[in-house]
């Protein structure tokens, strides 16, 4: 890799890593796993005058429970993520949706942190988290503060965190009983990214109503989404095929999705649909703890 | 006497000597070589397909920080001469292209400057500082649009695009159409692909002032053809350019050329007498380095209604790029002479219009041309099956010529060496199952599942090839070293680059002298070590260079035989070799040790009489003819009508590549080929924008296939050995990429014949065949029409067409066909 | 890569033609603009720092109104190189009068080429959407601040 020149930090502490990201503004950029920022440094698509390294500190990269409450460290891996023993236990919409982001390479370099904060249009992560309605941490050097799924997301490569924010934290809430999660993919062949990807979460209520939906889509526009339409259709309703396809329909309502060479707007549209009900008939499938 | 030791190593499955190195990265490719003072260069190149360079501006670069030197086409002047072309059609247009463009780029990414300095970086920030003054230019990207009139040109010496025409013709084409009941017609795209070697390209070159020798390492397929053309272009003596090629991570045929960053890096060095290293990146290897394929095929196929083929025409527009690299004009020519497949064609006619866009130069991708070939006759053979309502297994069959026809006689001039495709493809449906697997097919149609079965009986050119029919010689080298301990040492000319030649020459050697494999060592890729070769493409490894082998084997082997009976009183012709031993085979008391013999040879005291000592043989092997290995590939897969996903749920390859030395190294190869045919039918794709931008740049947007895309491979194999030379190989490095991109087409459209799809251009792409799946509900859509016409383009004709001719110059398949839908 | 879409603007079609032609407005518009200066009639030299997340490029070039028919239409061309590669664009806008106010629709057409070019397909087409409607937007909010 021949980038730009730059001033290379490998702060010790968060603090230390704070401080540092307050004094050199905007002209510094933060490396974790290294899997945004160096190819377009590469590039010299970016060309950062600082690199502050937390992809070292200590203590940031776990998964544990607090309370109701998945806590993950900002620095957890992807190969962490998916093979945690916990999250299987109590959130294996997460696990599952960390095994299908894009190859070996990638998770076990990746980080959850890392992936939040670039917040690219076809990341995996954002659609579960979504769904989860997870909240992110964010440190200053006067503090912390939570930000909700729904309010982190802003634009393409762009979220809440301001400059002089790390964020050091997911919290992602247990998965109640009766509650099945599904994350349903398509690939883009060359970079693994996801065309569409749909991230379910159903509570299952007597007879199988529904007492609760919520579905992350990512891929498909700018930034990732709560498909409301598609949870309005669902609640109190019984679960079921006819309803999941009638549902999915209105998955990429409101969206104009982005199309390349790889796949158009139109047809990216259609395989929201498509994934949807396949995420539903899935997470429904997952909630009653039969395969789907 | 007869021991387990005298099982021969050729034939066994031994592991690749090669791979612990390469496996536990201690092996050494060009960027790993480190020189003391030595300096690094990095390329200006054109962000523009087509431009006028009005100026270019090095004095900011010259004074940054660690640069050593900054230049310019014009800088250059004519110290070095034009990037060469080994290939010469009659009238074909020049196309010099200098290693660094002057007045004119014509492609994204070609050359204008070069920057040294001190370290990479150095060289790359100044890089940056290098003001060139580009007037665009409209470029021409697509190659019929080229050939229009009115396209802009590329070069303005000439008044149009077109590099060459080339025609070949054998048997009375007119008259098989006429006398045809049914005529197939398809336009078939063959897109263009990159062929993403694992390492990119590098060079070092160390010029030393007081010796006045050059040393160039090039991660290269042909150390010896690229030093003959550097020492031409720089002007330096031969004798005093060495060209080492160190471990190569890849070439495909994209190695198989002569760069203009070879000779450049080789005349800085030269110039500032300092070592001068360049290494590419992925971007500049995806702009920079040949591409393959590239060729829009209107094919037409000649039948009786009983599926008898009478004649094939074809017209091919082949897309070379902006200028010729080393063979960039041969390879549609080799499509031509291929294009009746393993198919007895009595009358054959192809048209080769060549065109010259503002794209990098295509050459030779693994298979080179054959691939293309195979395409066209195997989706024909296909149509015709279909418009004939015949299995597509028994028009193939209809066509073969039978085995004691051979050596059988194409109407394009070849001589197909040896075959039996009856009992190749018979062993391929027996293995397959193949009645049971179309029996399949039908009982999950009825239940909306769309399974296909592909099936593609292909032949392929290989054994590169007799001299007579090559741009640059198509014989191979050899010497043979037994050194003073009774080590073998075989210095091959040909240039492996993962074939696996260390350990199946080594094979060869222990089996000829009765030795272990570890015994012999293979040395390649260096000039001043090694006697002149060709190198390593067109499957030619091995029957030829390794028949080079075998002959300096022999002759050593004739040689250390007339020593051993004279020092064990025996007869010279009865001297058996084994278990590192020679023995008398009549008395096999008389016996000396291999290591005794060897030292006889190099002490020279008990010498028989008339004998020389020491023990080197060199052979330089010319084959009369080249190699025709064949196969019978079937794929099976089905498609999600979903979402257009096609999983390949079966792949069976029945190969006959002659006599095998290790059926490992035959496996890897027919499993790497396959995987590349599979990629490019599934999803590569070197796609330029109308302003000729190479937007599929990088890996992140040009996909190659990775492991959990491919299917389980099973392989079989017959064994119909050449005569063309004594080990009997054929040759098996492109079998896989030839056979498997038409074994899977076939496949998909067979799945997609519900749905009336009679042809889809590849890459296969999830969204093509979900349109194709959907088309009645597309069309339903009112706003979403897009989709690719289902009809495709084969159609049946009346007996007697009246201009058959006209049809192929209708452009899309969706015309064609609601053309003959009109004709009904 | 096509682009196109409206905006409604709190000002009468006179007004926004007015603006469009006034060069301070059209630089504090411009995301990332650092200089507009005039360059003959209706052509000025423009130097653009852009930036969106981590993938930043300064680049030089110009901007051009022509076919001006006030206050109806123009057609706006742009051209910009840069380290990263190079940026051209032509696009027609068109003004029409909604009551008080202005709807702007433009249709253009952009190419990209250079390192950007071979980079991310699905970020491009995004990035450039992005950019625009950032134009519009602060367009729209200077006019709004002037009337």
């Amino acid at each position: 890799m021949i980038p730009a020149s730059f001033d290379y930090h490998a702060p010790k502490s968060l603090e230390e890593a704070l401080r540092l990201l307050e004094r050199h503004g905007d002209e510094a950029k933060l490396l974790a796993g290294g899997h945004s920022l160096l190819p377009l440094m590469k590039l010299r698509l970016a060309s950062p005058r600082f690199v502050i390294d937390i992809g070292r500190l200590r203590g940031m990269s776990y998964v544990k429970e607090e309370s109701g409450v998945i806590a993950i460290g900002a620095l957890t891996t992807h190969a962490d993520v998916a093979s945690s023993e916990l999250l299987s236990q109590r959130c294996p919409l997460l696990k599952e949706t960390a095994s299908e982001i894009g190859d070996v390479q990638v998770r076990n370099r990746g980080t959850i942190g890392g992936s939040l904060a670039h917040n690219d249009p076809a990341a995996d992560y954002p659609a579960a988290i979504l769904a989860l309605d997870a909240e992110i941490v964010a440190a200053t050097s006067s503090g912390t503060r939570t930000i909700p799924a729904r309010e982190f997301f802003v634009d393409m490569l762009t979220t809440q965190l301001k400059h002089g924010e790390i964020l050091t934290q997911v919290r992602v809430p247990v998965m109640k009983p009766r509650t099945g999660g599904a994350y349903e993919k398509l690939f883009q062949p060359a970079s693994g990214f996801a065309i569409v990807g749909v991230a379910a979460l159903l509570t299952l209520g007597a007879g199988g109503k529904i007492e609760s939906a919520a579905v992350g889509i990512t891929g498909l526009g700018p930034k990732a989404f709560r498909a409301e339409g598609v949870e309005k259709t669902l609640k109190g309703k019984k679960a079921g095929d006819a309803l999941f396809a009638e549902a999915a329909r209105h998955a990429p309502r409101g969206i104009e999705p982005l199309g390349d060479l790889h796949a158009s707007s139109d047809y990216r549209r259609e395989m929201a649909v498509v994934f949807t009900r396949r995420a539903l008939a899935r997470a429904a499938a997952n909630a009653t703890g039969k395969s789907a | 006497m007869v021991t387990a030791e005298a099982t021969p190593f050729v034939g066994r499955a031994l592991k690749r000597k090669e791979d612990p190195r390469l496996i536990q990265g201690i092996s050494h490719y060009v960027d790993d070589i480190s020189l003391t003072g030595m300096l690094h260069a990095v390329f200006v190149r054109s962000p523009y397909a087509h431009a006028r360079v009005r100026s270019v501006e090095t004095s900011k670069a010259k004074v940054a920080p660690g640069v050593v030197a900054v230049m310019t086409g014009a800088d250059l002047g004519t110290s070095i001469g034009m990037v060469p072309c080994a290939a010469q059609i009659p009238d074909m247009k020049a196309a010099p292209r200098p290693v660094l463009a002057t007045d004119r780029v014509r492609f994204v990414g070609e050359a204008v400057a070069v920057v040294v300095a001190e370290d990479r970086y150095a060289a790359r920030d100044a890089a940056d500082l290098v003001e060139v003054d580009y007037e665009p230019l409209t470029p021409v990207v697509d190659p019929e649009k080229a050939i229009a009139k009115g396209a802009p040109v590329l070069f303005d010496q000439y008044s149009d695009n077109i590099a060459y025409r080339w025609e070949l013709e054998g048997g009375d084409v007119k008259k098989a159409f006429e006398q045809a009941d049914v005529i197939v017609r398809q336009r078939i795209v063959n897109q263009r692909v990159i062929p993403v070697a694992m390492e990119t390209r590098g060079v070092l070159a160390e010029y030393k002032p007081g010796e006045k020798t050059l040393t160039i390492w090039s991660s290269t397929q042909i150390p010896h053809l690229l030093r003959t053309q550097l020492a031409a272009m720089l002007g330096t003596p031969e004798q005093f350019v060495r060209v080492i090629t160190p471990e190569v991570g890849g070439g495909f045929g994209s190695k198989l050329n002569v760069y203009g960053e070879e000779a450049l890096v080789g005349y800085l060095s030269t110039r500032l007498e300092r070592p001068v290293k360049w290494i590419e990146s992925r971007r500049e290897n995806f702009q920079t380095a040949i591409h393959g394929r590239d060729q829009i095929d209107d094919i037409e196929l000649a039948l009786e209604k009983d599926g008898t083929v009478l004649g094939l025409r074809c017209k091919v527009i082949a897309d070379l790029g902006a200028y010729y690299q080393l063979l960039t004009p041969l390879i549609p020519t080799l499509t031509g002479l291929m294009m009746c497949g393993s198919y007895k064609i009595p009358a054959a006619r192809m048209e080769v219009i060549a065109v010259l866009t503002n794209k990098m130069s295509t050459d030779a991708y693994r298979g080179a041309g054959r691939p293309e070939a195979t395409y066209l006759i195997e989706r024909a053979m296909d149509l015709a099956a279909a418009e004939l309502k015949m299995d597509p297994v028994e028009i193939r069959r209809k066509n073969f010529p039978k085995a004691k026809e051979f050596p059988y006689a194409t109407p394009t001039g070849l001589i197909y060496d040896s075959a039996d495709y009856q009992t190749c493809l018979n062993l391929m449906l027996k293995k397959s199952a193949y009645k049971k697997l179309r029996e399949e097919q039908a009982k999950l149609r009825k239940q909306g599942r769309y399974m296909g079965i592909g099936v593609c009986t292909y032949v392929e050119i290989c054994a590169m090839g007799p001299s007579s029919a090559m741009p640059a010689g198509g014989w191979e080298s050899a010497t043979v070293r037994i050194e003073p301990t009774g080590k073998v040492n075989i210095l091959t000319g040909a240039s492996p680059h993962g074939q696996g030649q260390e350990t199946s020459f080594a094979q060869i050697g222990a089996d000829v002298l009765g030795l272990d494999p570890e015994d012999v060592l293979i040395t390649h890729g260096d000039t001043a070590v090694v006697p002149y070769g060709i190198g390593t493409f067109g499957s030619r490894g091995t029957a030829v260079g390794g028949t080079a082998a075998y002959k300096s084997l022999v002759k050593l082997r004739e040689k250390l035989a007339q020593i051993a009976a004279f020092l064990a009183g025996a007869e010279p012709d009865d001297m058996v070799f084994q278990g590192k031993k020679i023995f008398s085979k009549s008395d096999p008391k008389k016996s000396v040790s291999f290591q005794d013999c060897v030292s006889a040879a190099y002490v020279a005291k008990t010498l028989p009489p008339g004998v020389d000592p020491g023990l080197d043989a060199t052979t330089f092997f010319e084959p009369t003819n080249f190699t025709f290995p064949f196969g019978a590939h079937l794929c099976v897969v089905e498609a999600d009508a979903e979402t257009g996903d096609v999983r390949v749920k079966k792949y069976l390859a029945v190969d006959d590549c002659g006599n095998v030395i290790n059926p490992l190294l035959v496996d890897g190869q027919i499993h790497g080929g396959i995987v590349q045919a599979l990629g490019q039918a599934m999803f590569e794709e070197a796609v330029y924008d109308e302003q000729g931008q190479l937007i599929t740049g990088e890996l992140t947007d040009y996909a190659i296939p990775r492991a959990g895309d491919m299917p389980w491979i099973e392989t079989e194999r017959t064994v119909t050995p050449t005569p063309v030379n004594p080990l009997g190989v054929k040759g098996v490095g492109e079998a896989g990429t030839i056979g498997g991109t038409p074994c899977f087409a076939n496949a998909v459209v067979d799945a997609l014949t519900p749905f009336g799809v009679r042809h889809i251009d590849m890459p296969f792409k999830r969204e093509r065949i979900w349109r194709l799946m959907n088309h009645g509900k597309m069309m339903n859509d009112g706003k979403r029409g897009s989709a690719q016409s289902p009809a495709g383009g084969a159609k049946r004709i009346a007996s007697k067409p009246s201009k058959p001719t006209k049809a192929a110059k209708v452009k899309s398949a969706a015309k064609k066909s609601a053309k003959s839908r009109r004709a009904k | 890569m096509k682009l196109s879409g409206t905006q409604l603007l709190p000002a009468s079609p006179e007004e926004v033609w007015k603006a469009i032609n006034d060069p301070k407005i059209l630089a504090t518009s411009l995301p990332g603009c650092e200089r507009l200066d005039p360059d003959g009639p209706d052509r000025y030299k423009a130097a653009v720092s852009f930036g969106l997340a981590a993938i930043s490029g300064k680049y030089a070039g110009s901007l051009e109104l022509a076919d001006k028919k006030p206050p109806h239409s123009m057609v706006l061309k742009i051209d910009g190189r840069g380290l990263p590669g190079f940026v051209k664009g032509e696009g027609r806008v068109e003004l029409h009068a909604k009551g008080a106010h202005t709807e702007l629709r433009y249709e253009g057409e952009a190419q990209v080429g250079g390192m950007i070019a071979g980079l991310g397909q699905r970020m491009i087409e995004a990035a450039a959407r992005k950019i625009v409607a950032q134009f519009f937007e602060k367009f729209s909010s200077v006019l709004s601040l002037k009337s």
